[in-house]
């Protein structure tokens, strides 16, 4: 047997064992439940209430935030990696993957899968439960498509978790500047209200990132909402250009701040 | 205690082209004249204004020994291992397993040492006995086919049978720290680390921390063992050394 598959068998015992400590938590499953429900009744009504221009009926802005709200899901599982990291960190546990044959950098990028499955999950939930409750219609003819953007959405979105990782290994830190990046994603990636309703130079800043282009293009496949300022393939195109470029970057820098604080001898630090 | 298994450091020639450990065999293939593990002129210093916590610092382990290395407490014990482990880098001077640098040939030193840091960390709280040493032996890429006898090896070894089902934040101290070494026995390194082994294990758990030493010992591995006394079961070291300012004394 090869190295390379016992290290596809070390990357699902990254999964497996994110997913047992997971399932350890019995009450983690019915809390995610419970907050999409929540979530999606509060847009319900807030739809009901506002009429925001541009959309024709209360129904298409509800459908509009509900794709909204499940990519946050997967934004926040992209920026949760600096926190799992920290707390590997804190355990002593980051010690012995570093220490291992499958080595720090593959055991980081592996922890990526547990949260990005967990969130495309509860995303889809958040979807049925709109439909099943709340009557979303959802454009079922070009549903499936949505998987592979989501696919490449995730390799879009994946290098900013691995580089807020690489700031956490050098500072210890990272999860707060994560937090204000979630933040300011939400708004200007036009997660909750379309983006031309912001100041133009915000509209300029919300296409210098991937976040956009994905919720355009999900927005089209799942909602049938129309693609603002360009088409699907445009977007697509954006997307893959950011994650061929960014990921190797990303990774580049994760290597070289583990080696950096190898030679400090900060890595011990935590 | 003997005085045959360490001498200072020579130079080796160490290759790693040579060592031919493929990454999934269990003995690598020695060279002649490269020793378990060598550490070569280590130096290292934390900040400018701190002394040097290693001075120059060289040991040699040859083949079947265990060497102890005490010290006071912050003596620089623990970076030795660290840097051995490949954890840390340091200032100056190299680490070597059987020829191999940690920077040149990563997956193989991983292979080849094993270390076991002090203290209790390095466990995941939620995971069963079981899980924790199946994630593990994973992790150290052990062979699919030898996957489920390694951990029951490492289970049945230290006496984890009765624990295997049982969650690691229910353990005692002592439950956890035999765990932490069947992690570190469960890979069947070339060279193992020990850093306090010793602390929270009861006689009979010290016992079988002994069988484990003296396998590693038969086929030809080497044993580097730390603490800040020398008291430990009835181990008969091969060779005992002191860290004082960075450097190494005979004890």
């Amino acid at each position: 047997m090869s190295a390379p598959i016992e290290s596809i068998y070390a990357f699902f015992a990254v999964l497996r064992r994110d997913l047992h400590v997971y399932l350890s938590y019995r009450t983690r499953m019915v809390s995610q439940l419970l907050t999409t429900v929540f979530s999606i009744t509060l847009f319900y009504y807030v739809s009901k209430l506002v009429h925001i221009s541009g959309f024709k009926t209360h129904n298409s802005y509800f459908g509009f935030v509900v794709v909204g709200i499940a990519l946050i899901g997967v934004i926040y599982s992209c920026f949760s990696l600096p926190e799992l990291f920290r707390q590997e960190l804190v355990a002593g546990t980051f010690d012995r993957l570093l220490l291992s044959p499958f080595g720090a950098v593959r055991s980081i990028i592996a922890m990526t899968l547990f949260p990005l499955i967990n969130a495309f999950f509860v995303a889809s939930l958040t979807l049925a439960l709109a439909c099943l409750l709340y009557g979303l219609h959802l454009h079922w003819s070009t549903v499936p498509l949505s998987v592979p953007a989501v696919g490449l959405a995730l390799l879009a979105f994946m290098p900013f978790g691995l580089l807020f990782a690489a700031l956490t290994v050098v500072v210890k830190q990272g999860s707060i500047g994560a937090t204000w990046v979630i933040a300011l994603l939400t708004i200007i990636g036009g997660l909750y209200f379309p983006v031309a309703l912001l100041p133009h130079w915000v509209q300029t800043a919300s296409k210098l990132q991937p976040f956009t282009p994905a919720t355009n293009v999900l927005r089209h496949l799942l909602v049938d909402s129309p693609v603002p300022g360009g088409s699907v393939a445009s977007s697509l195109l954006r997307m893959a250009g950011f994650a061929a470029v960014l990921l190797p970057v990303s990774l580049f820098v994760l290597s070289r701040s583990i080696r950096f604080s190898q030679r400090r001898g900060t890595i011990i630090e935590y | 205690m003997t005085s045959r298994s360490l001498e200072l450091a020579e130079p080796t020639q160490g290759k790693q082209g040579n060592i031919g450990l493929a990454t999934t065999a269990r003995a690598p293939e020695r060279k002649p004249t490269a020793a378990p593990m060598v550490l070569r002129g280590l130096t290292k210093r934390w900040r400018k204004d701190l002394p040097l916590v290693l001075d120059d610092l060289s040991l040699t382990l040859e083949p079947g020994t265990i060497t102890w290395v005490g010290g006071r407490n912050g003596v620089g014990k623990t970076t030795m291992l660290r840097v051995a482990a490949g954890l840390i880098d340091p200032d100056s001077g190299r680490a070597e397993v059987w020829g191999v640098s940690a920077h040149a040939h990563r997956v193989r030193y991983q292979q080849l040492v094993s270390f076991l840091p002090a203290g209790d960390r390095g466990l995941y709280a939620r995971l069963t006995v079981r899980r924790q040493l199946e994630f593990w032996a994973r992790i150290c890429l052990v062979p699919r086919k030898t996957f489920r006898s390694t951990v029951d090896h490492a289970i049945d070894t230290f006496d984890l049978r009765e624990l295997a089902d049982r969650r690691v934040d229910r353990l005692s101290m002592g439950q956890r720290q035999r765990l932490r070494i069947a992690m570190t026995f469960l890979p069947c390194p070339e060279v193992v680390l020990l850093d306090e082994p010793m602390t929270s294990l009861d006689t009979e758990s010290g016992v079988l921390l002994q069988a484990a030493v003296a396998e590693v010992l038969s086929r030809e591995g080497a044993i580097l063992w730390c603490s800040p006394s020398g008291e430990h079961l009835d181990l008969e070291f091969d060779a005992k050394w002191q860290i004082e300012q960075g450097r190494l004394i005979a004890a």
